[in-house]
């Protein structure tokens, strides 16, 4: 009986080591396949600005227009330059409210049954069609404190009751389209830049000192979240396999 | 996160005496990810339901069985097999430092009732690494859930020397927590905690708690763990 039991589970083991074996082949077979593809960024149009830690009743997030920082184009450039070495970056052009309109769903199953949903859009709101591959750029989110979710770019200020933490964020998440049956190849989340900041979030962020805090508009402030931009996209690229490593 | 723990916590549920327990701690979560608060009396629990200051999801919690040749308190009662509750959380945090959660579970195994826990934590971060934590927790059991612990029939009676009890369902415990964390740099953190009940009711009524037992119950606890990225591919 007892044989029986490890002969299922030894057969299960290796129907998923075949199966993720499997599967990466085909993402493998599928990006090297690859020629030419377009870029779709929409995380700049909006910053958030999020207060955690010990925060007044009633404080709920703002946010405000960034839309004039270019953060988009920004980042369409240096995807542009990072995947020239590899692919025939093509330019497209596409509603990018659109792809910024788009939200996770707060029931987490769901997000996992459901069809993904920047796959429709690819295929309706993106010119021209045609292409190997489309790599869209949207945002991530990610917890800040207990009960506070941060997306996409951000300002935001962490308070004990010592002292007060500010931090920018890029959080953004980058998926590879196929270009003729629109499944999603792969898709990756931008990782932390490094592992020193104790107010974490999952993704690209940095601490900021005083002065810049309340400054939001400021040049600074843009140059910041470029950097982060600049910064994490090699990495993510990278891990991503679409170029080698920075 | 992996980790490893301890609590001096009462030999069981009503007992006078105490021992130390080792408690291994794991988690995964998002890489780079913030910890999120989480109290020593909660039941393991995934968020499926996740909008930013409401979380909701199935909860587990597993008992372990009471064995009554390993404590002189317990002999002629018995064994209570292990009992497995499965159910359900919620989680509200109406201010970033304030949360309240309740839980209700339904047992099965070594007991087949019903049980909701309540508790409410203010958490306060001291600085950037430092966080203590404190609120009120009330526990509610039905009859199931009570009578295989606490209720004592002709024949435990006549082996144990108790009286007859018929322990009934209702209010199990009042009570007040306590949590204090360090985090030494992003991959170690240090925690202690400490929580007392009052038990209450027919629990409280026990002649195992009333005669051999007490309604006091403190469990302190402490333990360290180290937080690593690993990537899948």
């Amino acid at each position: 009986m007892r044989r029986i039991a490890f002969l299922w589970v030894g057969l299960a083991a290796a129907c998923i080591a075949l199966g993720a074996a499997a599967a990466f082949e085909t993402r493998a077979t599928k990006l090297q396949a690859i020629k030419t593809v377009g870029i779709v960024s929409a995380i700049g149009e909006e910053m958030s600005l999020t207060q955690a830690g010990l925060t007044a009743i009633g404080n709920t997030g703002q946010s405000v227009s960034i839309s004039a920082w270019g953060l988009d184009e920004l980042i369409v450039q240096q995807a542009t330059k990072l995947l020239s070495g590899r692919f025939r970056v093509q330019p497209v052009n596409y509603r990018r409210a659109a792809f910024a309109a788009i939200r996770d769903s707060a029931v987490a199953p769901v997000n996992l049954l459901r069809s993904d949903p920047f796959k429709e859009l690819v295929r309706s709101d993106v010119t021209p069609q045609g292409l190997d591959a489309y790599i869209v750029i949207t945002r991530a989110r990610s917890k800040l404190g207990n009960g506070r979710n941060v997306e996409g770019v951000g300002l935001a200020e962490y308070r004990t009751l010592l002292a007060d933490y500010g931090l920018i964020h890029a959080l953004y998440e980058v998926r590879v389209i196929d270009g003729k049956t629109f499944d999603v190849i792969e898709k990756r989340a931008a990782a932390p830049l490094d592992n020193t900041g104790t107010v974490r979030i999952a993704g690209p962020s940095g601490s900021i000192d005083e002065p810049l805090k309340g400054s939001v508009s400021s040049e600074r402030l843009r140059a910041a979240i470029a950097d982060l931009i600049i910064r994490s996209l090699p990495l993510t690229l990278g891990d991503m396999h679409l170029i080698d490593g920075p | 996160m992996v980790g490893i723990g301890g609590e001096y916590t009462p030999d069981f549920v009503g007992s006078k005496s105490s021992k130390f327990v080792p408690i291994p701690i794991f988690a995964i979560r998002r890489a780079g990810s913030i910890d999120q608060f989480r109290g020593p009396r909660d039941s393991a629990s995934i968020a499926l339901l996740d909008v930013g200051n409401f979380h909701a999801g199935p909860a587990f919690k597993y008992v372990s069985s009471r064995k009554s040749d390993k404590y002189s308190e317990l002999t002629g009662l018995g064994n209570v097999d292990a009992a497995y509750e499965l159910g359900g959380f919620v989680e509200y945090y109406p201010v970033d430092w304030l949360r309240l959660r309740s839980e209700l579970r339904q047992g099965f195994g070594g007991h087949t009732g019903t049980v909701a826990d309540v508790s409410a934590d203010v958490i306060v971060p001291l600085i950037q690494r430092l966080t203590i934590s404190a609120g009120p927790r009330f526990t509610w059991k039905s009859t199931n859930a009570t009578a295989p612990y606490f209720g004592v029939d002709a024949a435990q009676a006549l082996a144990s020397g108790l009286p007859m009890y018929d322990a009934r369902g209702g209010a199990h415990s009042v009570g007040f927590g306590s949590q204090i964390s360090y985090r030494i740099n992003p991959q170690w953190e240090v925690h202690a905690y400490v929580e007392y009940e009052k038990l209450l009711g027919d629990v409280a009524d026990s002649p195992l708690v009333k005669l051999r037992g007490s309604s006091n119950q403190t469990t302190v606890g402490l333990g360290a763990s180290y937080s690593f990225d690993f990537r899948i591919r």
